[in-house]
């Protein structure tokens, strides 16, 4: 008998949350007093809903209890409260949100097959794409990056959760905001979508919040080797774009080397093959690159190395990036010689950098027509 | 970021050093707001290949507790490429500094564990596990307030439940079961924190005379350490209970605060008995010490200085492959600083810019740290590629890290990895210099050197930065007379080594504006005396010193003085490693180990191969040889034919010893 009393009031307490989270959340925006009362009795109701989605290290957490709080967060459109107002919660309550947020994201009722999504996040991705995009406004806020960012990362590593924030475009009912299926692929994005804030959160936020935003970012490009190719391919020119001007010319230092890193492996990235032929065409992205080298932080020099070997180890220049290499030939030989010399435990950068001297020493004296690739064979 | 970084800068006012470690340098500060004092920690982020995200993840793991038993961030903001963390004070040290005096009684072992067993049952309850439980790692308030330190291998588990198979913490202190990377817990932790109670009531770790990476096999095989000894029977337990190798019957942190042994143990003041015999023990031991005040280095500016005296790449197609003139390497203009202290005073000016103090030290303060102002790191020193030794840091083979536990504060965030091998060999000391000692001290292998290119080069990379400076009497040098004679030869060399140096320590710890132009100008007519009449500077200098030791008083005032400041001599600060000019590093044999790269556990063994090798790294004896090693490389003898210029030689080799003496009086 206990037994059973305890499970159904733990039940409807556990519905119960939900709803008076509710409540207290409707009271955040009225006046000082009542919003200071709502986010006290918030504290509390968070830190049981943490404590039901994980339990402690003496008692298990019931599946079914989890059970009834996930289904509590949809029903009551909790997710998109929550993450909405993410930054306005005290610090132990932005913990507990992003404690319950991981959980609830990983939930599978144990009847459910290992394999499929998690409830809350098909729900989300297929019908309230919302969350994911408030969680990523979580960057406008100190308070709220740390935690928006951890629940962020771990749910980027669902494809479709990645695909709703490259493809978003700033409408609150857009593409994607409908569900995956209405997302189509070869439109070239206007720019406006939440994954282009990102620039700018990590060009001009503090540095804790930059980094952050940063580990975000690269994580939504370098984990599906299907979407964010062909993501990439669409939009070419406005993500380049921006990458070159607000990433690596960023004044912060962090922000410029990490970028330039990640240039490097995008480009590198087998998935990315025609990302990067597109890349390596281009004079003005050689030039770029170029002026990397002689940055005067010698780890900016190393990375934007990375990036300039591409180019050059290119067996189908473009008639431009020849003539900039031709131009710079006598110049480039002598620089490279004693570029990084102090690497000398670097056995790896050595023999490229013997193999670029190599390269650009033997390239004939003017600009041939590059052989047609074999990607472009196919294309025609 | 660069301005939202500034405003959080602006919150805090720098004062003096606290320690240096290879991943930067420790500060008081004040928090403005508050009146608080703070640690400010600057990473510098040149200096390591390290990936920014992994001090990012400790940030994020510290900047989510807020326990009083956790070493509390602040905040951290970027200039240029230093990264600054904010961090409470701990003005008490880490137990393992306060072990030093000796072991800690029984008492105070006790109120240290019950506060470790607090912070661990916050951070458990947090998901966190710490991992890297150790003496070292625990920090103490001036009030004897206990807090965890160096969240660096930390982890945030998803679920407090979750396990972990990574492969971290340092070896003596490692649980069996995170050794055997069958998956762990909390528990961990807890084994650690028992392997410490051992090593504050020892002294040190349970195998601690044994190489770090067979007590990796030891651990798991052999039956848990023993307390032994006369020690109380609930202590006896409490470390036995810590160190059940089966982590299922290992208690938790909760149930352990639970322990008699815990239970009666006293308050935290106790423990300020622990840090004032701490203090007692380096009054003993310690000569003078001078605050270092806060100085921002040169370094980038040096680098950016650097920056092309050639006209950059060419992207215009106007300008013809053969019309741009041969370029000399960029290194090759590198190879000796440009400075001419008006260089520094630019150098000064463009860091307001840049990468400047937090604010501006008004004159008068500059004035009262009659020091050397201008620190460099050798961590990121430009190497001259004409030196003998060039960045020597950079050329060193990469290194299993160890924990850099020089100094408290150290110990509370971020890189505190010093690369040093893991086996504690102590072969040939190595010589870390920073650019002033170079041109001063270390005399090169032969003793009078065919003169460097410098005169030429010089004359380059002023002009370079002739638009930046003040008008001058002789700014349009003359080109440079070849130095024929062996006086002209030792006269480039008395200029470079002894005079220029010199006057730009003097310029860089002036004030006043005046005074400042004043040494300028004496700087540059030297520097034209110089160009155009290496012998009459020669000739000048040895009339001056062979009058100087005839008088009496001047003879013991200058000739037999020990040097002034004049080399960027640090105090080094008792205790603390790696700040004066000549610092020794045990030697650097490759580690045994051979592991594959691809294997995900080297970095973290990397990381963690360590030993308390590097703990007093530079104890007198290791200078003692040090100077038997640069003795021999000293003018002492002097080659056939040059024995004229013995007195001169003699005067300055006189003044070397004198000042290592000064400061190494084991010597």
């Amino acid at each position: 008998m206990a037994f059973l009393f305890g499970r159904g009031r733990a039940r409807t307490n556990t519905i119960d949350l939900s709803k008076q989270a509710r409540e207290q959340i409707s009271k955040l925006n009225g006046p000082e007093l009542v919003a200071e009362s709502a986010k006290s009795e918030l504290a509390k109701i968070l830190a049981q809903m943490k404590l039901t989605m994980q339990g402690t290290h003496e008692t298990e957490s019931s599946p079914d209890q989890v059970y009834h709080l996930v289904t509590g967060l949809i029903q009551e459109d909790l997710l998109y409260l929550l993450a909405t107002h993410l930054h306005k919660f005290p610090f132990e309550s932005r913990k507990d949100i992003q404690v319950i947020f991981s959980s609830a994201f990983r939930f599978r009722p144990p009847s459910a097959s290992p394999k499929s999504d998690p409830l809350a996040l098909s729900y989300v991705v297929n019908n309230r794409p919302q969350v994911l995009i408030e969680l990523c406004k979580g960057y406008e806020h100190r308070e709220s990056a740390i935690p928006a960012g951890y629940v962020l990362r771990e749910v980027l590593k669902n494809e479709a959760a990645a695909a709703v924030i490259l493809y978003d475009d700033g409408e609150y009912d857009g593409p994607g905001m409908k569900g995956l299926t209405t997302i189509d692929r070869d439109r070239p994005s206007n720019g406006n979508g939440v994954f282009w804030k990102f620039f700018d959160w990590i060009d001009k936020s503090s540095f804790e919040v930059a980094a952050d935003a940063f580990g975000t970012f690269r994580d939504l490009l370098t984990k599906h080797k299907e979407l964010v190719p062909r993501y990439l391919a669409v939009n070419f020119e406005l993500f380049f774009g921006k990458y070159n001007s607000i990433l690596i010319q960023s004044k912060s230092y962090v922000t410029k080397r990490q970028s330039i890193k990640l240039l490097g492996e995008i480009l590198l990235d087998r998935s990315n093959y025609n990302v990067m032929t597109a890349y390596v065409d281009s004079g003005e992205h050689l030039k770029i690159t170029m002026n990397l080298l002689r940055s005067d932080q010698k780890m900016v020099q190393y990375e934007g190395f990375h990036v300039f070997k591409v180019f050059v180890a290119n067996p189908h220049k473009s008639i431009a990036v020849q003539k900039i290499l031709l131009m710079n030939r006598e110049k480039l030989l002598v620089f490279l010689q004693h570029f990084l010399e102090d690497r000398t435990d670097d056995e790896q950068f050595i023999d490229e950098r013997e193999f670029l001297i190599k390269q650009i020493r033997n390239m004939p004296p003017t600009p041939v027509q590059p052989q047609v690739r074999p990607g472009l064979i196919i294309g025609n | 970021m660069v301005a939202a970084d500034e405003a959080i800068a602006k919150n805090y006012h720098v004062l003096e050093e606290l320690g240096r470690g290879s991943f930067g340098v420790v500060y008081k500060a004040l928090e403005k707001a508050t009146g608080q004092t703070v640690a400010i920690k600057h990473i510098d982020l040149e200096s390591s290949d390290d990936d920014i995200q992994e001090i990012q993840q400790e940030i994020a793991v510290l900047s989510s507790c807020a326990s009083s038993f956790v070493t509390q961030y602040k905040a951290s903001f970027l200039r240029g490429h230093k990264l600054w963390i904010v961090m409470e004070y701990l003005g008490g040290g880490s137990c393992l500094d306060l072990l030093r005096p000796g072991v800690f009684s029984e008492a105070h072992i006790a109120i240290v564990c019950r506060e470790l067993l607090l912070g661990l049952d916050y951070l458990h309850n947090e998901g966190k596990l710490h991992r890297d439980i150790k003496a070292a790692n625990v920090l103490l308030s001036e009030k004897g307030r206990v807090k965890l330190a160096d969240f660096g291998v930390a982890a945030q588990l998803t679920n407090i439940k979750s396990q972990r198979n990574t492969f971290v913490g340092t070896p003596f202190w490692m649980a069996p079961e995170v050794i055997q990377q069958a998956g762990y817990d909390h528990k961990a932790d807890i084994w650690s924190l028992g392997i410490t109670a051992l090593e504050m009531a020892k002294g040190e770790p349970p195998h601690a005379n044994i190489h770090p990476m067979k007590v990796l096999f030891l651990i798991p095989k052999n039956a848990p350490p023993k307390l032994e000894g006369h020690f109380s029977k609930e202590f006896k337990d409490f470390i036995s209970q810590c160190l059940v190798k089966d982590p299922d019957r290992r208690p938790s942190a909760k149930d352990l605060l639970k322990h008699r042994f815990i239970r009666s143990a006293g308050k935290v003041e106790a423990l300020q008995e622990l840090i004032q015999r701490k203090q007692m023990w380096d009054a003993n031991r310690t000569r003078k010490m001078y605050p270092i005040m806060y100085q921002e280095t040169l370094n980038t500016v040096n680098a950016a200085k650097i920056q092309d005296d050639d006209d950059g790449w060419v992207f215009d197609t106007v300008k013809s492959v053969a019309a741009v003139a041969p370029v000399s390497p960029r290194k090759a203009t590198v190879k000796r600083r440009p400075s001419a202290m008006t260089a520094m005073e630019d150098n000064f000016h463009k860091l307001d810019l840049k990468d400047g103090p937090l604010q501006p030290s008004s004159p008068a303060s500059l004035g009262t740290v009659r020091r050397s102002t201008v620190r460099r790191q050798p961590s990121t020193a430009i190497s001259h590629s004409g030196s003998p030794r060039p960045s020597l840091r950079a050329k060193r083979p990469l290194q299993p890290l160890q924990p850099d536990i020089s100094f408290g504060n150290n110990g509370s965030t971020m890189r505190l990895f010093k690369r040093v091998p893991s086996d504690g060999s102590n072969g040939p000391p190595t010589v870390v210099h920073d650019s002033y000692d170079d041109d001063f001290y270390n005399s090169d292998d032969d003793i009078f050197p065919q003169p460097k290119p410098l005169p030429s080069s010089r004359v380059v990379s002023r002009g370079s930065n002739e638009e930046n400076q003040p008008p001058r009497l002789f700014s349009n040098h003359p080109p440079p007379t070849d130095a024929t004679s062996k006086e002209a030869v030792l006269g480039r060399r008395l200029y470079a080594k002894a005079i220029e140096p010199g006057m730009n320590e003097m310029h860089a710890s002036t004030a006043s504006p005046e005074k400042r132009e004043a040494l300028a100008r004496l700087n540059d007519a030297f520097a034209l005396l110089n160009a155009v009449d290496p012998e009459g500077s020669y000739d000048f200098m040895r009339h001056m010193v062979s009058s100087c030791s005839q008088d009496t008083r001047l003879n013991s005032a200058i000739v037999q003085a020990p040097p002034l400041c004049i080399v960027n001599g640090d105090y080094v600060p008792e205790g603390d490693a790696a700040v004066g000019t000549v610092i020794i590093k045990s030697q650097q044999s490759p580690s045994k180990l051979i592991m594959s790269q691809a294997n995900p556990h080297l970095k973290s063994h990397r990381k963690r191969m360590s030993s308390q090798v590097n703990d007093e790294p530079s104890t007198p004896s290791r200078k003692c040889r040090e100077l038997g090693t640069m003795e021999a490389k000293l003018p002492k003898a002097t080659k056939p034919g040059m024995e004229h210029c013995k007195q001169l030689s003699d005067a300055l080799y006189g003044r070397w010893v004198e000042g290592l003496r000064v400061r190494w009086p084991a010597v």
